[in-house]
């Protein structure tokens, strides 16, 4: 009888560990399949220039945007794509969860779609997260990412499935240790 | 007609001059001190004048300096940002870099701010409705090619290159030519500014040299007319006092003359036995004596008034009763006021405290008065003769007053400032052939002062004259002044 308790209170006991350091682990985000959050990971917010009227993508529509298959925003302005140099962990979220492509996908989906017409866009790369952010602050029709830390009212930030970075459901995170 | 006119004309000239004459007269007084005065009062103005003049001029200079040099300036600074705004964003297309072209256009964007806080600082402190028009063109065309510069950047940050250069071209071009003309109409501006100013202080400078060469050739003149015043002034007063001792030595002869003449007929008369009789020799004694003491007194006056202009006068002073110095002078004054038929009405209050002083002086002081009394007296053969104490709140101010009141012809008001000037002889008394040698109040003035005390006159013409005799008072049961006092000796 002794032992039956002890395993209880061992099951209860990690179920509140659990919640305590990661109750968005178990809620989940945006609709897919929750993903594990570990302590230093920070949202990433996706940017554009202030006077892109566009408040709100769905993560489907981001993807085309950051896969180059979209030339122009509503407004009429010409798409502009910024990433940030490879190694950048910023860029490996945007890969990871946008892209769903490791680097060599990546630029070979570029060359491939340039090559063939299908992809209009070719994204500029800067090596800075303030150079990210004062690029779409000089060009209307950009798009980029940064860490939610690195925003300014420089630029705007959209929602992404109606979440903006730091909502409970936001999809969009940077890892601190990523998996190996 | 034309004699009445020229008459008139000689009448106002004479006025004038006599005018003059007094003014000098006055001014011959205070003459040095007040000429100083009034050159020190002349040369603070010119001081004024010119350091008010330098302090416009440097006021005018630094407005210069602060509205059209600091100006100047700030749009030399202005038209630099400008030019670096445009400079960096063409900087931009000549890389493919976007690292590099995002710096370029953060260094446009940091020029165009200080350009449009400099457009924004201009208008802020334009005054002028020209300054104010230029400004706001400035910064309306400013605010275009701002707009065109964005475009350019963001087509040069997209890589579309031609786009970048067809809007530079087409917008950018013309719009930065266009704020270029309007920097250079505020520049324009300036200087038109600093022309004025330049001007203004030309024209300051210019009127503080005039003024200083007016005020300086004013101070010349005046300092020459109040030289010539001043000569012509000692002139005059050496003049007047030549004729005064001339009309002196005048008098003096015919007030000596007069008794040695009836002495020398009485003499003649008693010599040649004409008078035998005892009454009528006697009658002539008398009168052979009443001229001697007349001719002694007249000497002996002019024999003190000259010891005391020479400084030689003595005085021995001692405590005296002023009942003792009433009486003598009562007793001195006797014959004179009784030959010319006057009363004396004496009146000393009781218990007077003792003065210091020379009663032989005194006494000669209060007849001098007593005489003058007689023989101004016109009428009014009574002659008040009062002594008192004046009482004041402040015992210091206490003082004796010996009063003689007459009630004769008075004294003209123009004449009073001049009575106790040795020789003056009013022009009323020598017309009337009143004789006299113009020394017996000078005579008296000298001997109040020598004794502490001094000697004031209350006149109106033909109703009187009343002298009051000044004197200070010694304290009761003041031993010690009274000893220093008993031996006081003064030599005027």
């Amino acid at each position: 009888m002794k032992r039956v308790a002890g395993v209880w209170m061992s099951v209860a006991a990690a179920a509140v560990l659990l919640l305590a350091v990661s109750p968005r682990a178990i809620l989940g985000a945006g609709g897919r399949a929750p993903q594990a959050e570990t302590p230093g990971d920070q949202d990433l917010a996706i940017i554009v220039n202030q006077s892109n009227p566009v408040e709100n993508l769905s993560m489907q529509e981001l993807r085309t945007v950051f896969l180059g298959e979209r030339s122009h925003w509503p407004n009429g302005r010409r798409i502009t794509l910024v990433m940030m140099e490879p190694g950048f962990a910023e860029r490996k979220a945007v890969l990871r969860d946008i892209y769903h492509m490791n680097e060599s996908d990546f630029s070979r989906h570029f060359l491939q779609g340039l090559f063939t017409g299908e992809v209009f866009v070719s994204p500029k790369t800067l090596a800075t997260p303030v150079g990210v952010r004062k690029f779409v602050f000089n060009v209307p029709g950009a798009i980029g990412y940064v860490r939610a830390s690195d925003v300014d009212d420089t630029v705007k930030v959209i929602r992404i499935e109606g979440h903006l970075p730091d909502d409970k459901n936001y999809g969009l995170r940077i890892q601190a240790h990523p998996a190996k | 007609m034309k004699h009445h006119i020229s008459r008139v004309a000689r009448d106002s000239v004479r006025k004038t001059a006599r005018l003059i004459d007094r003014f000098l007269h006055e001014v011959s007084r205070y003459s040095t001190a007040l000429l100083l005065l009034m050159v020190f009062c002349v040369e603070s103005g010119v001081v004024i004048f010119v350091i008010r003049d330098l302090r416009s001029a440097d006021r005018e200079v630094q407005r210069i300096y602060a509205g059209s040099v600091l100006g100047l300036r700030g749009i030399g600074e202005l038209q630099y940002q400008a030019q670096e705004t445009r400079r960096s964003t063409l900087y931009a297309l000549t890389t493919n870099d976007s690292n590099l072209q995002v710096e370029y256009a953060d260094q446009s964007r940091a020029a165009d701010r200080r350009v449009t806080e400099g457009i924004n600082d201009y208008l802020a402190h334009a005054r002028m409705q020209r300054e104010v028009d230029v400004g706001k063109r400035l910064q309306g065309d400013w605010s275009a090619y701002l707009k065109v510069r964005d475009e350019v950047l963001a087509s040069i940050l997209e890589g579309s290159t031609k786009e970048a250069v067809d809007f530079d071209l087409h917008g950018g071009v013309p719009s930065f030519d266009r704020v270029r003309q309007d920097l250079e109409e505020v520049k324009r501006l300036y200087d038109e500014q600093a022309s004025e100013r330049l001007a203004i202080v030309d024209e300051s400078s210019r009127r503080s040299a005039i003024r200083l060469v007016g005020v300086l050739c004013f101070t010349l003149l005046f300092v020459s007319v109040s030289v010539w015043a001043i000569q012509k002034s000692r002139m005059l007063s050496a003049l007047k006092l030549a004729k005064l001792q001339m009309d002196f030595v005048a008098s003096v002869s015919h007030e000596l003359r007069t008794p040695l003449a009836v002495i020398s007929a009485a003499a003649q008369n008693i010599a040649d036995g004409v008078v035998d009789e005892k009454d009528q020799l006697a009658k002539y004694g008398g009168v052979i004596r009443s001229h001697t003491r007349q001719l002694n007194e007249l000497v002996n006056q002019i024999l003190s008034f000259a010891s005391t202009k020479a400084g030689r006068a003595h005085y021995f002073l001692r405590p005296l009763q002023v009942s003792r110095l009433i009486d003598t002078v009562l007793h001195n004054t006797r014959e004179v006021v009784k030959e010319a038929g006057f009363v004396v009405e004496a009146l000393v209050e009781p218990d007077l405290p003792e003065i210091v002083g020379d009663l032989s002086a005194l006494s000669q002081c209060l007849q001098n008065l007593i005489g003058n009394a007689v023989k101004y007296g016109g009428n009014h053969p009574r002659i008040g003769l009062r002594a008192f104490l004046y009482k004041a709140d402040d015992p210091a101010f206490e003082e004796l007053r010996v009063t003689v009141e007459d009630h004769g012809i008075g004294i003209d008001s123009s004449d009073l400032p001049h009575i106790f000037e040795p020789f003056y002889r009013s022009p009323v008394v020598a017309a009337a052939q009143i004789h006299g040698t113009g020394l017996g109040l000078p005579l008296a003035k000298s001997i109040a002062e020598a004794m502490g005390g001094k000697l004031s006159v209350v006149s109106k013409l033909a109703v009187g004259s009343v002298f009051t005799l000044h004197l200070p008072i010694t304290a009761k049961g003041n031993r010690e002044t009274e000893t220093l006092a008993r031996d006081s000796f003064i030599r005027q």
